[in-house]
């Protein structure tokens, strides 16, 4: 069996770590047998996701992410065909951000996203930064497999603030709703409680952390659902040793408790 | 009356938290003088007879300062210089009330200090130095700086605050380079010529700034150093590396052993052997060079205080425990790290690693860094590797996801990993430790009260 990802500009659009996320992938991969292709698209690159198992895209600075916008805005059809078609994926941050509707600058410029998550970012006046824990449960209640603690620990470092646009009269399955619930960090906006968002197999977060190697449960989730999407039901997913995994996720989960986060 | 005030104050902490043994008294003196004197830093540097020189950039600061301090002494200069590498403006107080009178006298000739990026445009602003230098720019501690391009904005600041300083750039750094703009005068920049150590095509991405900061077109590279640095041409808008005048044209490295290298200043050549290594300090070196050469320091003096030069503060530190030794290199970001480690891998000895992650506000909250680090190159070049600090479990991950098995061991208590690795290495060999920030001061604190650390203020 094989696994193709596609990650979205890689050299600007790497700001923090965000590169750990692939290497979960690939390894939670190759111990398992599973051979991985990954495959870097950049600026004026054409874009064909026939291959495409899982998209992923990292977050950036600001200046890059304008330039970014632009590109990925003629490259949004293809990826939301993609998507609809059940394509698995993962943003984080600016990325995030870009695969919603728009961003509202300090200025009042609105620039466009590719309308595929169901909201909006406008800019806040202020960092929303620390440890982060994100309570889960309602969107793995569902799932049907065994997850112990259906919690995500990492960081966030963001300006922008994120809402998502759950709409009355559409199914869950039509919806975007939040990836889940803040227990501990400001999550989307500081406001609603709410932390990133998923639409069918595609998953926005604000978490740096690395975002998947202290949550390998989620990891497993992308990489299992690309292969079942590929593959049918009927192959082995045996399940790794996650003893450190979860020993670093329990420190993340102390240290939102104890640690002092101070910006500028 | 004010200033008074703040110095008495000031010295009485320093006093008691040394004598207490709650800390070096580096910074809570420094922060309480400047509630009671705002004005206490401009103050106690307006009389050096020399002036003051600040060094900033995200890596090797605190190994520049020291190089400097060497070759000022040698030079016969009686300097003030906050060693220990605290540098927001407490910690330029806490050092210069220590070497204070009553009244505010310093008997020194030149002030040197590293000071934190962001701290700039109000120490530069105070100081009003009579030269300014700018080391690097780096993705370093997101949490505290928000972005690169901030970083690189506030320095300008505060060149732009003091009209009067020398401005000394890397040329080889393109965000810095581009401080000139700012700097509306004569510019001396500093770089490396010598191709020899230059990166292969598919090297690690903890590259930040690829792109031209004039137009954002991505640049041309001729020659990667390490990170973004190198020499680079800008084919959309012409932006080019400018040359530098102080410049390494000959160059050897001898992996943890030092160099040699050849800098030519002015149409002189200076020859410089050392001891301290890794291919980050050859700039490091160079910068200190060029800002001695400003100051018109004869070549032959900077060759003797480079060449006694033996580590700064927590950089590249040797201690002798017992029968045994213990070298000291800090870790702060993915280059920097990253730079460390092709260090550690350069010869083909096996080496015996402890590594320790803190997340405290010095270190970084925010761990993710570590994963931008090329930690794959430790494959088959380490003997054990122990992980300690807050954060362990976050590095043993890292180095989980780098493919390396065996002889890696979990031991968050520091002082204990540290007696724990130190049983497992020969008479004479070395354990490297490799800590963040507030370990590296932990580590040190507790050597210091087994008497086997000189306790950082009397070393002076």
């Amino acid at each position: 069996m094989k696994i193709t990802i596609y990650h979205l500009y890689p050299t600007l659009m790497n700001l923090y770590g965000d590169r750990g996320n692939i290497l979960t992938l690939l390894k939670r991969s190759e111990w398992r047998g599973i051979e991985v292709i990954v495959k870097e698209i950049g600026l004026n690159d054409p874009i064909d996701l026939k291959e495409a198992d899982i998209l992923f895209m990292g977050g950036g600075q600001d200046k890059e992410q304008e330039r970014v916008a632009i590109d990925l805005v003629a490259k949004g059809p293809f990826i939301k065909e993609a998507v609809e078609d059940d394509l698995v994926g993962l943003t984080i941050c600016g990325a995030f951000q870009l695969f919603g509707k728009y961003f509202l600058t300090g200025e009042g410029k609105e620039l466009k996203g590719i309308e595929i998550f169901d909201a909006y970012t406008e800019a806040g006046n202020r960092r929303l930064i620390g440890n982060v824990i994100v309570d889960c449960r309602e969107l793995t209640k569902n799932w049907g497999w065994e997850i112990f603690r259906a919690t995500l620990v990492g960081f966030e470092n963001h300006s922008g603030k994120t809402f998502i646009n759950p709409q009355s009269g559409k199914t869950e399955e039509e919806q975007t709703l939040p990836l889940g619930y803040v227990t501990k960090g400001f999550g989307n906006n500081g406001q609603d409680r709410t932390e990133g968002a998923v639409y069918k197999n595609l998953f926005g977060t604000y978490l740096h952390g690395s975002l998947l190697p202290k949550n390998p449960w989620l990891a497993d989730h992308l990489i299992l659902t690309a292969l079942q999407r590929r593959y049918g039901t009927d192959f082995e997913f045996p399940q790794l040793d996650d003893n450190l995994e979860y020993k670093a996720h329990e420190t993340a989960i102390k240290r939102a408790y104890t640690a002092k986060t101070s910006y500028l | 009356m004010r200033k008074f005030l703040a110095i008495l104050v000031g010295k009485l902490l320093i006093f008691i938290s040394r004598v207490l043994k709650v800390g070096g008294g580096s910074a809570l003196p420094g922060l309480v003088a400047e509630k009671i004197d705002p004005n206490i830093l401009k103050k106690l540097t307006q009389k050096f007879s020399s002036g003051s020189i600040i060094i900033t950039g995200t890596n090797g600061k605190t190994t520049t300062a020291a190089i400097l301090a060497s070759i000022l002494k040698a030079a016969g200069k009686n300097v003030v210089h906050n060693y220990t590498g605290s540098n927001l403006t407490r910690g330029l107080n806490s050092t210069l009330i220590e070497k204070a009178s009553f009244f505010g006298k310093i008997k020194a000739d030149i002030g040197l200090f590293e000071v934190d990026e962001a701290t700039i445009p109000e120490a530069a602003l105070k100081i009003q130095p009579r030269a300014i230098i700018i080391l690097n720019l780096f993705r370093d501690q997101l949490d505290r700086y928000g972005e690169l391009e901030k970083t690189k904005d506030l320095i300008g600041r505060g060149i732009f605050l003091s009209p009067g300083s020398q401005v000394i750039l890397n040329a080889d750094d393109p965000l810095v380079a581009s401080l000139k703009e700012d700097a509306k005068r004569e510019v001396l920049f500093f770089g490396v010529e010598n191709e020899t150590y230059t990166q292969k095509e598919q090297h690690f991405h903890s590259a930040d700034s690829l792109d031209c900061p004039r137009c954002g077109q991505e640049f041309l590279y001729t020659a990667k150093f390490f990170g973004h640095t190198g020499k680079y041409q800008c084919l959309k808008c012409g932006y080019t590396r400018p040359t530098p005048q102080v410049k390494v044209q000959q160059l050897k490295l001898w992996g943890m052993e030092g160099s040699d290298m050849a800098i030519e200043v002015q149409g002189t050549t200076l020859e410089l052997k050392n001891t301290i290594a890794g291919f980050y300090n050859v700039y490091n070196i160079l910068a200190a060079t060029a800002v001695a050469f400003s100051l018109e320091i004869p070549l032959e003096v900077i060759k003797r205080g480079v060449e006694s030069f033996s580590s700064a503060f927590g950089r590249l530190e040797k201690i002798k425990i017992g029968s045994k030794n213990l070298y000291l290199l800090l870790i702060k970001n993915p280059s920097g790290f990253s730079e460390v480690v092709e260090t550690l891998v350069a010869d083909s000895k096996p080496k015996s690693l402890l590594i320790a992650l803190n997340d405290n506000f010095a270190d970084g909250t925010d761990v993710s860094w570590i994963w931008d680090t090329n930690l794959e190159l430790l494959k088959n070049h380490y003997r054990f590797i122990t992980v300690s600090g807050i954060r362990a479990y976050d590095m043993v991950l890292r180095l989980k996801y780098a493919d390396l098995a065996g002889n890696i061991d979990i031991e968050e208590n520091l002082e204990t990993a540290v007696q724990k690795s130190l049983e497992k290495v020969e008479d004479g060999e070395y354990l490297y430790l490799l800590p963040t920030y507030t370990a590296m001061l932990d580590i040190r604190n507790w050597l210091t009260k087994k008497g086997i650390v000189l306790p950082f203020w009397k070393i002076k």
